[in-house]
């Protein structure tokens, strides 16, 4: 089952990004993007992550991509299709980038173990990671962080797309 | 503008099929690839001991899915013009690392410290893509095109 799982997300991720690179139309491309977060939080689900899998449906999902089909929406115009030459290059860097990341992964899973005896059953975790982000010794100071970086990100957003008083008269 | 959209302009039955075609050929060579080698690795180190041998229990399996992923999202990065599309890679790139975070956490029996890792990164993905779009907003507002190679006006 979990396997089946694994091979329907995993398999809508990667299509996503397939039809995201291949396809010439950006409100195809961006719905394909959203296949493929889709199948990303699938993936958090299979590895027992189900708030992870929560969060990144309505941040990812629910928030990102409607914010890049409103951009897409407000802005595009005539961008000219790729050339055949900047496919070359991202061929060679892929050919170039793929047989060290097969073996940074061999070595990893090395490392790590892999699947060496049975896995424990995932449990909730919605608690743990709250008690987590509210305890000092762990990611209180992260938190409040992030949380500074949100008010700033909301007031930089705001000034950045607004038009300027000169312009506007 | 210049001598480029006439051209694609003219070719554009050869140049889409072609294009997917070789967008398709990549992306499963990539895939095919990657799914080889996490089906062979994991045989050799398990095989004295019959532990399950499910392809959603292995490490491997999960980072095949993210390195596609990552490519893909570099490979999107280098072929677009259109900055959109530029970050749309970003966000594939940093869902790749993501999964990485996740699937080592599931699997390196650190507790819930990579899914927290993973939690940040995505907040700071949506601030990021906040930011940027209103960055790009402000390009198209001041150049009319969002074309990444033709806002160079710094260059002159």
């Amino acid at each position: 089952m979990l396997d089946f799982m694994f091979l329907v997300f995993g398999g809508m991720a990667v299509l996503g990004a397939l039809v995201l690179f291949g396809h010439p139309s950006i409100v195809h491309g961006a719905f394909a993007l959203v296949l493929s977060l889709f199948g990303v939080a699938g993936l958090y689900w299979t590895l027992g992550a189900d708030f992870l899998g929560a969060a990144q449906l309505l941040l990812y999902v629910g928030g990102v991509t409607v914010l890049l089909l409103f951009a897409v929406m407000l802005t595009t115009r005539d961008v000219a299709r790729p050339q055949m030459g900047r496919y070359v290059i991202a061929g060679v860097l892929s050919g170039l980038l793929v047989p060290h990341l097969l073996r940074a992964g061999s070595a990893l899973v090395a490392v790590v173990g892999g699947s060496d005896g049975a896995l424990p059953d995932p449990q909730p975790t919605t608690e743990s990671i709250g008690i987590a982000l509210l305890t000092r010794d762990a990611f209180l100071l992260p938190f409040e962080a992030i949380s500074l970086l949100l008010l700033m990100v909301l007031v930089g957003a705001v000034t950045l797309a607004r038009r300027s008083p000169e312009e506007e008269s | 503008m210049r001598s480029g959209a006439p051209r694609t302009a003219r070719l554009p039955a050869l140049r889409r099929p072609l294009s997917v075609a070789l967008a398709a050929m990549t992306g499963l060579a990539v895939f095919a690839a990657v799914i080889a080698h996490a089906q062979v690795e994991p045989v050799a180190t398990d095989s004295a001991a019959a532990v399950q041998t499910g392809i959603a229990s292995r490490l491997s399996s999960y980072l095949a899915v993210s390195g596609v992923l990552f490519v893909l999202g570099l490979a999107t990065i280098v072929v677009r013009r259109n900055a959109i599309y530029v970050l749309m890679g970003v966000e594939l790139i940093l869902n790749a690392a993501n999964l990485n975070f996740v699937a080592f956490a599931r699997f390196g029996g650190h507790g819930l410290d990579g899914q927290l890792f993973a939690l940040f990164t995505i907040i700071l993905a949506a601030a990021e893509a906040a930011i940027a779009l209103a960055i790009v907003l402000r390009i198209f507002h001041d150049f009319g095109t969002i074309d990444i190679t033709r806002t160079d006006s710094l260059r002159d």
